[in-house]
Parts: structure tokens; C-alpha cells; sequence
């Protein structure tokens, strides 16, 4: 069993970290969309053989149900010159690489220099633990309020979205079905009198 | 449910601003186009009883919300400054937002939730409270600044002020990991007890503030992590860069206050160099660079890197007196931003911005009053007694030279005259230029101009008894240590 | 526990085979003869006038948005429900202050016309 999820998490991990390098270097930014929802996958993968049922499944329904589906409108919508976003790569390559070097030897240096592991790592999971459970139970009464912050934040993302997107077309024709069913006879047919005077 | 953990009475300024702000979006949703006043009487309303249920809790101490949540006297003192500040910055924008069909519903919701995010930072005592806050007053602010569809200028103001910020947000929240890795919390007081252990020599540790110090930086707009702020002061709506450039000030000092002092105080030795950097930088960027601006939106921005750099001064000294010193300090500077800003909007009218120094040519024979205010306001900017930007760059000098870091005194004080050039380059131009045939300044506002003259002149009257404020602002601080 | 997801596994095994199989067995199989003339446009089509990717208009991406929001909206009612019997009054509340702040923004949104596709 151990065995089968060292390999499992080699081959998710392998896989996770090609998707992510084919993410940023995809010609077609469509394509990376798609190998971002692969990394999904299997990043919902290593979340589950941690025994974090409920964050693998979620990054599976929000991230791949909807953000990446976001992202690919957003892609569509922007129509991008893949020959102008191109140009400037290979002149600011240099920098970036420098910078990205720098940044991994720091991190090299600082965790082998740090004693890690100064928390002791968690137990092994007991066999009935409900991972779901468990984060209900903190999240509805201990982290009450952070979990009210995030409505909030949820709001104001409604609110921006809205105020910066939407706009009235008052020109387009639309069928205002409310309108057609309320209608009275009265609104639509006018007795007429026709006799006119009598000759 | 232990109900003692919860004292929900602690929060009521929060959820009077949260639950005011959900009513202010509906009403304004219902009542509509005819009825826009409305919602802006109601949030003038919001934020003065904020002000006194803050005030009535003034004093109280303790902990709600499992201990997420502080209150303290710089939690009182902090909010009824921010929620202050907010009243300000409405009252300016009455006129302006009307004359270009900004006066719409969500702009006062928008913020109202972006006050509400800094009152929450301001009282947070867990790392995840701090950055919810923190997203919810950054997240309100993208959305003020690209509020003019329309505008290019502004939309890609929004557009690099969001960017840079997410990668500011990014670096604080990896540095709050690292932390959380190290300690195994995310309460700042359990931290605090966590880092004894762990001492200043940690790599780790060092990795982890420099990022916290990066993100609060980027946050602050000190050099070099200001590369936003030029833009976004210019391109957003001046009502936005009024708010811009005071309450999150305060906050993102809250922010600092809380993380690396409440939580990170063990750590003084490695964020102190840090901020000693950001200090040098800041100062020299800050002045040099705004005697190079024409537009004074612009050259107001590099004087908030400049101001910034003042403020850390005090960071830097790290003493009680010092954190003390840098808070009055950061609620001077909003003070002083919000009347500089408050003036370009009382000026501005329908299609004029009054956004370059050359457009305030002569202003003392065209608004005599105005130009009287923009002396006193770019004196306190300057740090000329007897105004109260004076006391400000004073405190922070004195409390730097307490704690023996003299020659980084001298160098401000330096910094200080040099800046105080481009202050009194914008004076020239107001008092003895000629005054140009075509300008016209805005019609009669009775509004903004109560309050810019209430504002301006508080900055003079402070000045010359600063007693109250000082000890106000230092009480805030007691026993933060 | 992971014992549950081994069929989702196996799954996963059998998709990858079905997928990669037919094209290896495609391109070993069958006649192969590459042409450039096989990848131009047929003698009675046109040149391509303009790239096949149209721009989308704008309100897709503000029902994307929205759709996310209520997404992740539903995300935490999931939890809630598992743990509905054991958080109490305290988690009762705490979902319906979460939900009435929601509700806030889905009647502006709704009033807002935000949903009506014109």
C-alpha cells in the first residue's frame, strides 16, 4: 500500500510539473489553458493521496469546473497577436532567468541551512477520519469570522464585476415575455364605431 | 459553543459598516437613477455613527472571535482615524463624482467595503484575518480605480495597480507561510511566544520576513516597490486617489504593526535592516524624482514615496516611541494627502482635472482663499513650523535619535530640504506666476470647501497645539511592546 | 481511506489507454505519405482571410464570474451539510449571515440586470 502511493504520487507529481512547464511555454495560449486544467487534475491527485478529500475535490469542481472555463473565455475574448507577445520574450529572457536563478539559490541556501521540521509532523491519518467533517467543524464555529470575510469579499467581487462589465444595449431587441402575458385585451383591440353617420 | 470566546460585541463598528454597506447597495438598487442621494446621505450617515460606535468602545480591551479578532487602543484610535478619513473623502467628492457620472451606488458601497477591509486589518490578530483584510480593501480599490470604463488612462491604471498588487499579495502570503511553516500558528501572540524559541539567526525565519517586508513595502508604495503608484494616483479618479493616499496608509501600518510587531517583534534585527534599505531608497527616490514632475497628482505620489520613507524612519528606531511615532506620522501624512488631493478636486471641474502644477498658475489672484490653504497644506507637506507636518518629521527624528541611529537622522533631515523645494515650487507658481486667461476653476462647492478649509486650517491648528493629537496617537501605542 | 479511489483510478488507466492506443496503432498501421500539398486549402477553397478565433463579447466573461462566485458559494454549503448535526446554533448562523451577504449581492445582480442576456 505505502509502495503504491509513493509511486502514485511520483507519477502525479511528474506530471503536474510538465503540465505546469508546457503551461508557460505552449504557443497557443488555448493549449496552456488546457495543460493548466491537466495540472489540476493532478494536483487534486496529490491532495487526495495526502488524505485531503474535500481540497482535491473542490479544486477539481471550482478551478477545472469553472475557473479554467473563465480562462479560456477570457482567452478568446482578448484575440492575441501570438506574434507580438512573442517579440518581447527572448529580450527580457535573460533578466527573468537571472532573477528566477537568484531567487532558487536563496531558497536553496536557506533550506539547507534551516533545521526543518521544527513542527513534528502530523500522525498518520486514523482510518475513519472524514476529512470533510473535520474541516466543517472548525470552519463554522472556530473560523467564523475569517469565513464571513470571505461573503464579503465574494460581494464586493460581485460588485466590481458588474460595475466594470455590464453595460445596457439599449439597441438590441429582445422578446420581454412578462410583458406579452400581462397584456389586456383592452391594450390591443379598439372597438371601433363604423356605422358612421345614416345617409 | 463557548460563548465567552466569541464577544461579537467587540466587532459592532465592523458589522455596522458591513450591514450599512449591504443597505446602501440595495436601497441604491431600488431607489435608482432618480433618487442618488440617497444612498450618499446614508453612507455620510454609515461612517458618523462608525465613528461613535468606535468611539464609544474606546478604551474596552480584549479579544473576540477565538482571539482572531484585537481590540486595543490602536484598534479603537486606528479605526476612528481610517473611518475619519473616509468621511473626508466623501465629502470632497460630492460635486466631482457628480460632474462625471460617477456618482453611482457603488462607488460609495465599494467604499464603504474598502473601509470595512481596513478596519479588519486594523484589528486582526491571525495571519488569515490580516490577508482577508487586506484582499478586501486591495480588491475594493481595483475596482474604484478602473471605475471609468471609459477612460484609457484609468483603465490601465487599474489594470497595473491590480497586477502589481496580486504580486504583492503573493509575496506577503508566502511570507506568512513560511511563518505559519515555522511556527505552526497563525495567531500573531502564539507566534510571538513561538519565535522566543526560534531566534533571529533562523534562515527561515530571515526568508520569511524579507518577504513580509517586500509585500507591507509594496503595499506602503516605499521605494523600490512604488513602481505602481505614479500611475495609479494619476490615472485613477482624484476622489480615488484621495482615498488611495490616506486610509490604507494607516491600515497597511496596521498591517505592519500587527504582523511584525504584535507577532514578529523577535524579529526586530533582520526587518529593521531591511526597512533601514527601503528608508534610503525611499527618500532619495521620493525627493529627487518629484522635482521632475509636472503633473502634481504625480508629483503628490512621489511624495507619498518620499513621506513613506519618513514614516519607516521610525519603523527603523523599532522603540516604543518610535512605532509611536511612525503612527502619528502615517495619520498626519493622510491628513495632509487627503487636503492636497481634497484641493485638486475642489478646483477640478466638468472636463479639467487641475491636475498640473501649471494649472494652479496665479491661483492667488483667481482664488485667493484656495491659494492660502495650498500654503498652509504644502508647508505641513514640507515640514515647515508651525504646522503639524512639522511635529510629524520632528517626532520621528527625535525618536531616531533616541535609539542612536544618528546618521540616518541627519540623512532625513536632508532628504527633507531637498523635498522641501518641490513644495515651494508648486507655491511659486501659485503666488507669484502670472494667473492664465483660460483657467477656470470649478463652480462654487459650499461642501468641499468647508471641509478642505476645516482640513487645511486643522493642519495649521494642530501645528501649533499639537499636544492632543500627539498624546492621542502615542496612547494608541501604549503597551504595544 | 484511498481505497475508495481506486476505481477512479482504474478509470483514469482505462481512459489513457483508450485514448493513446488507436492514435499509435493509427500512425503504425496505416499508409503514411506526408505531402505538403496535402495541408494547403483544396482547389476550390480560399486562403484563410483572418484568424478562425472571433472576439467574444464581454458578457460571457460576466456570467464566467458570476457562475464562479455562486461555484465557490456552494463549495463551503458542502461542508456545512456534512457537519450540520454537530456545529450547532453557532454554524447554523454562521451559514445563514454567509448566505443573507450572498443573497445581498444576487438581488443587486438580479436587479442590476446583470442576468438578462439582451
Amino acid at each position: 500500500m505505502m509502495l503504491t502511493t509513493t509511486i502514485l504520487f511520483y507519477v502525479f507529481s511528474a506530471i503536474l510539473l510538465v503540465s505546469a512547464l508546457l503551461v508557460i511555454t505552449a504557443r497557443n495560449p488555448v493549449y496552456s489553458a488546457l495543460y493548466l486544467v491537466l495540472a489540476f487534475f493532478n494536483a487534486a491527485a496529490l491532495f487526495l493521496l495526502l488524505g485531503a478529500e474535500f481540497l482535491g475535490l473542490i479544486l477539481i469542481l471550482v478551478y477545472v469546473g469553472a475557473v479554467m472555463v473563465l480562462f479560456l473565455f477570457v482567452v478568446m475574448m482578448l484575440d492575441i497577436n501570438l506574434e507580438r507577445l512573442k517579440e518581447g520574450f527572448l529580450r527580457y529572457l535573460p533578466l527573468g532567468l537571472a532573477i528566477a536563478i537568484v531567487g532558487v539559490l536563496e531558497m536553496v541556501a536557506v533550506f539547507w541551512t534551516a533545521p526543518i521540521g521544527r513542527v513534528p509532523a502530523p500522525g498518520p491519518i486514523p482510518a475513519n477520519a472524514d476529512n470533510t467533517r473535520a474541516l466543517g467543524e472548525l470552519l463554522y464555529t472556530h473560523y467564523l469570522y475569517p469565513f464571513e470575510i470571505a461573503a464579503v469579499i465574494l460581494l464586493v467581487a460581485i460588485i466590481a464585476a458588474i460595475a466594470l462589465t455590464l453595460r445596457r444595449r439599449p439597441d438590441t431587441k429582445s422578446q420581454a415575455v412578462g410583458k406579452q402575458v400581462a397584456v389586456a385585451v383592452r391594450e390591443r383591440l379598439r372597438m371601433v364605431d363604423l356605422r358612421g353617420p345614416k345617409p | 459553543m463557548q460563548n465567552a470566546l466569541f464577544h461579537w460585541s467587540f466587532a459592532i463598528p465592523e458589522i455596522w459598516v458591513l450591514a450599512m454597506a449591504c443597505v446602501v447597495l440595495l436601497v441604491d438598487v431600488f431607489v435608482g437613477e432618480r433618487q442618488r442621494d440617497v444612498a450618499y446621505v446614508l453612507s455620510i450617515f454609515t461612517l458618523l455613527a462608525a465613528m461613535a460606535l468606535t468611539w464609544s468602545q474606546m478604551g474596552q480591551t480584549g479579544f473576540a472571535f477565538f482571539g482572531q479578532f484585537h481590540l486595543d487602543p490602536f484598534t479603537s484610535i486606528a479605526s476612528f482615524f481610517v473611518e475619519l478619513l473616509s468621511l473626508l473623502v466623501l465629502s470632497y467628492s460630492r460635486k466631482y463624482l457628480l460632474r462625471r457620472s460617477l456618482y453611482r451606488g457603488e462607488v460609495f458601497v465599494l467604499l464603504l467595503f474598502a473601509l470595512l477591509g481596513a478596519l479588519i486589518l486594523i484589528s486582526g490578530a491571525n495571519l488569515l484575518i490580516l490577508y482577508l483584510g487586506l484582499e478586501l480593501l486591495a480588491l475594493s480599490q481595483y475596482a474604484l480605480v478602473a471605475f471609468q470604463r471609459g477612460n484609457l488612462r484609468a483603465t490601465e491604471a487599474g489594470l497595473k495597480y491590480f497586477i502589481l498588487g496580486a504580486l504583492a499579495s503573493a509575496l506577503l502570503l508566502y511570507g506568512m507561510s513560511l511563518l505559519y511553516g515555522l511556527t505552526g500558528t497563525l495567531d500573531l501572540h502564539q507566534i510571538a511566544i513561538a519565535l522566543v524559541n526560534v531566534g533571529s539567526a533562523n534562515y527561515l525565519l530571515m526568508l520569511a520576513v524579507v518577504f513580509l517586508v517586500a509585500g507591507i513595502a509594496f503595499k506602503f508604495g516605499a521605494a523600490p516597490f512604488h513602481m505602481w503608484l505614479p500611475d495609479a494616483y494619476q490615472g485613477a479618479p482624484t476622489p480615488v486617489t484621495l482615498f488611495m493616499s490616506s486610509v490604507p496608509k494607516i491600515a497597511i501600518f496596521a498591517l505592519f504593526l500587527r504582523i511584525l510587531v504584535d507577532g514578529g517583534y523577535g524579529s526586530i534585527e533582520i526587518w529593521r535592516q531591511l526597512f533601514v534599505a527601503l528608508v534610503v531608497v525611499s527618500l532619495v527616490i521620493g525627493n529627487v524624482v518629484a522635482i521632475a514632475q509636472t503633473n502634481l497628482k504625480r508629483m503628490l505620489a512621489y511624495s507619498t514615496v518620499g513621506n513613506m520613507g519618513f514614516l519607516a524612519l521610525g519603523i527603523v528606531a523599532g522603540t516604543q516611541n518610535g512605532l509611536a511615532s511612525a503612527f502619528f506620522y502615517a495619520v498626519v501624512y493622510a491628513f495632509m494627502a487627503t487636503a492636497a488631493f481634497g484641493l485638486i478636486v475642489y478646483l477640478s471641474r466638468e472636463g479639467f482635472e487641475a491636475e498640473e502644477i501649471s494649472d494652479l498658475r496665479g491661483l492667488v489672484r483667481t482664488r485667493p482663499w484656495a491659494a492660502f490653504l495650498l500654503l498652509i497644506i504644502m508647508f505641513s507637506l514640507a515640514g515647515v513650523p508651525p504646522t503639524i507636518g512639522f511635529y510629524a518629521k520632528l517626532a520621528v527624528f527625535q525618536a531616531l535619535i533616541e535609539a542612536h541611529f544618528i546618521w540616518l537622522a541627519v540623512f532625513g533631515v536632508l532628504m527633507a530640504v531637498v523635498g522641501a523645494f518641490y513644495y515651494l515650487r508648486v507655491l511659486k507658481v501659485a503666488l507669484f506666476d502670472a494667473p492664465a486667461e483660460d483657467l477656470a476653476y470649478g463652480a462654487d462647492d459650499p461642501l468641499a470647501a468647508s471641509v478642505l478649509t476645516v482640513n487645511s486650517l486643522a493642519l495649521l491648528i494642530l501645528g501649533i497645539v499639537p499636544g492632543a493629537l500627539v498624546a492621542f496617537c502615542y496612547h494608541a501605542l501604549q503597551g504595544v511592546l | 481511506m484511498l481505497g475508495h479511489y481506486l476505481p477512479v483510478l482504474i478509470f483514469l488507466l482505462i481512459a489513457l489507454v483508450v485514448g493513446i492506443v488507436p492514435l499509435i496503432l493509427g500512425s503504425k498501421l496505416g499508409p503514411n505519405r506526408p505531402d505538403s500539398e496535402k495541408l494547403s486549402p483544396y482547389e476550390c477553397g480560399f486562403e484563410a482571410f483572418e484568424d478562425a478565433r472571433v472576439k467574444f463579447d464581454v458578457r460571457y466573461y460576466l456570467v464566467a464570474i458570476l457562475f464562479i462566485l455562486f461555484d465557490l458559494e456552494i463549495a463551503f454549503l458542502f461542508p456545512w451539510a456534512v457537519v450540520f448535526d454537530s456545529v450547532g446554533m453557532t454554524g447554523f448562523l454562521a451559514m445563514m449571515v454567509f448566505l443573507a451577504i450572498l443573497v445581498v449581492g444576487f438581488i443587486y445582480e438580479w436587479k442590476k440586470g446583470a442576468l438578462e442576456w439582451e
